[in-house]
């Protein structure tokens, strides 16, 4: 029982007692993810390797998944819809919500009530608001062509035509995703030291220069994390596919998760579906790699 | 595979409408009281079923230990209510049995039953879709029920055969229908009165369906928009009404042998073909997109007439639509509709097969398919039932029950999500919802990996 001793002994060390306290705290996450994770995740490469239907054990069949997925139309345009999503609902999503949060970081009477608003959507079940927005994009009756047809614009299928399909989702994403993005940025404006601000303007900095060079700046780790969660969140784009897109998408609008979730639920291809699944961790892994690796030339923290 | 099922799902919308209904129901359960014993193929107290002679049958009902068996079913309020009923039912005749039910939607039902199967752990009894189960049972997941049919002498006979058929399999039967599912033709008495014409009736063929919908596809208040159509019907499952325009026009979809498709032939691309035209040529029919989003135009009093399931029956009525019934139109090759059956299974690795058994067997009987009728949502799989009370419980009925005389099975295959995917797909972009290709291209460019799918089966 000396081993109860040797805290003690260490006490005055760099971390001491903190580091076990530390280990302590973070437990739940690293057992939770290796567990409920790591462990699942491993689990699909395995399976990624077999032909498996769930029903009966799986037959290992090497890489054959990887090869005919390479050769599926249908996984390459899911593909090619995924990274257009997430390549123009990340920017879109982040410019305009920080522009919101400029707005909304003010001093004015009601404020606290009209940042509430811009949260609501992010706490509204997803399911809840695809279905407002399929009202909106109806074809017919629809909200969105009903007001353009006051202004003598017709009215166009917004989720049916291939071209316009995936537009009308990457917009409704974005503003369902703004909340989340506007507070990150309120909390990073509101921790801009004034003092900095009015030395700027001491300095003779006029509203642009004051945002250009320090405001910018000093938001960059919040654009950094919004960034980072908006990146991956894209990338696996599935619920509001599969609302709007009901009874199935028509392959404009197919994205690789609703890919993976149709093969392996509805087609008993459980091993071509962890296949894909392997494929877009791979492609998030390496986004995400670059976008970290990128951070050093534009983020800087205080 | 999920038009139906979602318009079924859309009768959520609908519980307070089918109040009236669950009275019914009450009173269904207040009578069920004195139900014969399950197994006993005594006649009903309504109907001298003379198809149905009594076996002498060896059947002594359940004597295992007491057990409790789970039974899984997907469907919306009113189906649960009614299930429900018929597991207390159940109970009360078969004390020793406890059935819990759990009730998904169409979707999560069978995620939920396959990582269910994956770990083991899978509902003793669960419903089955005719067109789902090949590619359950050839994974020998499903329980034979043949040794215990022969065992207690179970009249087979007793259930529609087509339906019975769809669960046969070479090396046994794996399942009992439970209720089916036919395609007929619905019209609106008011609109067809208030236009003059006579009610369809079953001299209609293709020609006349066009001719009377184009008299009732109206623009009533002259702004260059129809604002009333003559028919409607879904186009995203072959289910709602193009199988049955393949099998009148003389075509079929699937082989025999299940191992390519028939649909490359000009019969069965003349039956898609005359579809496309109702929309896009005759244009009495609103292109799918105009309702898509907004549900079905028939319930909505947009549309005169609409080919579609015996499950929009409740939905129609609590519409309050003034609702006629007739048998679909006939086409070049003669008469054909759709028939689906849902059944119910057991899984192979139940711990209570025998009592799972005496709940299959009791889901078939007079006295549950009596109380699942009173829905109007599908047809009683029992041929007394179908043949006596069913036939009399509403304007209409009997035009559903004789159509299983000339109704084709809905297809019934391995594979069959992945091949009505990219089957539909095709359809949907090109075809039905944009007519960018005739049916002939559209078929020709998508039958290779059609057959393709069905070969790697």
């Amino acid at each position: 029982m000396t081993s109860l001793r040797r805290p003690a002994a260490r006490r005055g060390g760099p971390l001491g007692g903190e580091g076990r306290w530390a280990l302590l705290f973070l437990a739940p996450t690293i057992l939770g993810l290796t567990v409920l994770s790591a462990g699942p995740i491993l689990a699909t490469l395995g399976i990624s390797l077999t032909k498996w239907d769930l029903l009966r054990p799986p037959q290992f069949v090497g890489f054959d998944n990887f090869v005919q997925l390479a050769h599926d139309d249908r996984f390459l345009k899911a593909l090619r819809n995924t990274i257009f999503y997430t390549v123009v609902s990340v920017p879109l999503g982040l410019t305009v919500s920080l522009g919101l949060a400029l707005a909304l970081n003010q001093t004015i009477r009601g404020i606290a009530w009209i940042r509430t608003a811009y949260f609501l959507p992010v706490v509204t079940s997803t399911i809840a608001i695809a279905l407002v927005w399929q009202w909106i994009y109806a074809p017919d009756a629809g909200l969105l062509n009903q007001v353009l047809g006051l202004v003598g614009i017709p009215g166009r299928k917004w989720l049916i035509d291939p071209t316009l399909a995936m537009p009308s989702i990457v917009i409704m994403s974005v503003w369902q995703g703004l909340g989340t993005n506007i507070i990150i940025f309120l909390a990073g404006l509101q921790a801009i030291p004034s003092e900095l601000l009015d030395a700027a303007s001491v300095d003779g900095a006029g509203r642009w220069a004051r945002f250009r060079n320090v405001v910018l700046p000093l938001l960059t780790p919040s654009m950094f994390f919004t960034g980072v969660l908006s990146l991956i969140g894209s990338f696996q784009v599935f619920d509001q596919i599969y609302v709007l897109s009901r009874p199935r998408p028509t392959d404009a609008t197919i994205t690789v998760v609703y890919f993976i979730y149709e093969n392996g639920f509805k087609f008993f291809k459980m091993g071509y579906a962890s296949a894909a699944s392997w494929i877009l961790f791979i492609i998030v892994a390496v986004f995400t790699a670059v976008y970290f690796r990128s951070q050093g030339r534009w983020v800087h923290y205080q | 595979m999920t038009t139906n099922r979602i318009i079924r799902g859309g009768m959520r919308h609908r519980i307070l409408a089918l109040a009236g209904a669950a009275a019914l129901l009450a009173a269904a359960c207040g009578g069920g009281t004195a139900s014969p014993t399950p197994g006993a193929t005594a006649a009903p107290p309504s109907a001298a079923g003379p198809s149905a002679a009594p076996v002498s049958s060896p059947d002594v009902g359940y004597t295992g230990p007491e057990a409790t068996i789970t039974y899984s079913i997907w469907g919306d309020p009113a189906e649960i209510k009614s299930q429900q009923a018929v597991v207390d039912a159940f109970h009360a005749v078969n004390p020793k049995i406890t059935v819990k039910v759990t009730v998904s939607d169409w979707d999560t039902y069978w995620d939920k039953l396959q990582t269910g199967i994956a770990g083991g752990d899978a509902p003793d009894v669960f419903a089955m879709d005719g067109p789902l189960y090949p590619d359950y049972q050839s994974r020998d997941v499903l329980l034979d029920l043949k040794p215990y049919i022969d065992r207690t002498g179970y009249d087979l006979g007793q259930l529609a055969d087509e339906a019975v058929a769809d669960f046969t399999t070479a090396d046994g039967q794996f399942g009992l229908p439970r209720d089916l599912n036919i395609v007929v033709l619905y019209y609106n008495k008011a609109m067809f009165d208030a236009a003059g014409v006579a009610y369809p009736d079953d001299t209609w063929d293709w020609a006349k369906l066009v001719e009377v919908g184009k008299q009732l596809t109206i623009d009533t208040n002259g702004d260059g928009k129809t604002d009333q159509w003559g028919f409607y019907t879904e186009t995203s499952d072959m289910e709602n009404y193009w199988s049955s325009l393949v099998w009148q026009n003389g075509g079929d979809i699937i082989a025999p042998d299940r191992k390519s498709t028939l649909l490359g032939s000009d019969a069965a691309v003349g039956g898609l073909q005359f579809l496309q035209d109702l929309i896009w040529k005759e244009k009495v029919m609103p292109e799918p997109a105009a309702f898509a989003e907004i549900g079905d135009a028939f319930e909505q009093g947009k549309a005169a007439m609409e080919a579609n399931g015996s499950w929009l029956v409740p939905t129609h009525l609590a519409a309050g639509i003034n609702l006629g019934i007739a048998p679909l139109p006939k086409g070049p090759a003669g008469r054909a509709t759709s028939i689906n059956p849902t059944g119910a299974v057991v899984y192979k690795g139940s711990k209570s097969p025998d009592a799972a058994w005496e709940f299959v067997k009791y889901l078939a009987s007079p006295a549950a398919q009596t109380r699942l009728m009173e829905l109007k949502a599908s047809l009683p799989a029992n041929k007394e039932v179908l043949a006596g009370p069913y036939s009399a419980s509403f304007d209409g009925a009997k035009v559903l029950a004789d159509a299983i005389a000339y109704a084709h099975i809905k297809p019934s295959f391995r594979g069959y999500n992945d091949f009505t995917t990219a089957l539909q797909t095709e359809l949907d972009a090109n075809v039905f919802n944009e007519p960018s290709k005739t049916a002939r291209q559209a078929i020709d460019d998508v039958l290779a990996a059609l057959n393709g799918i069905l070969a790697g089966q």
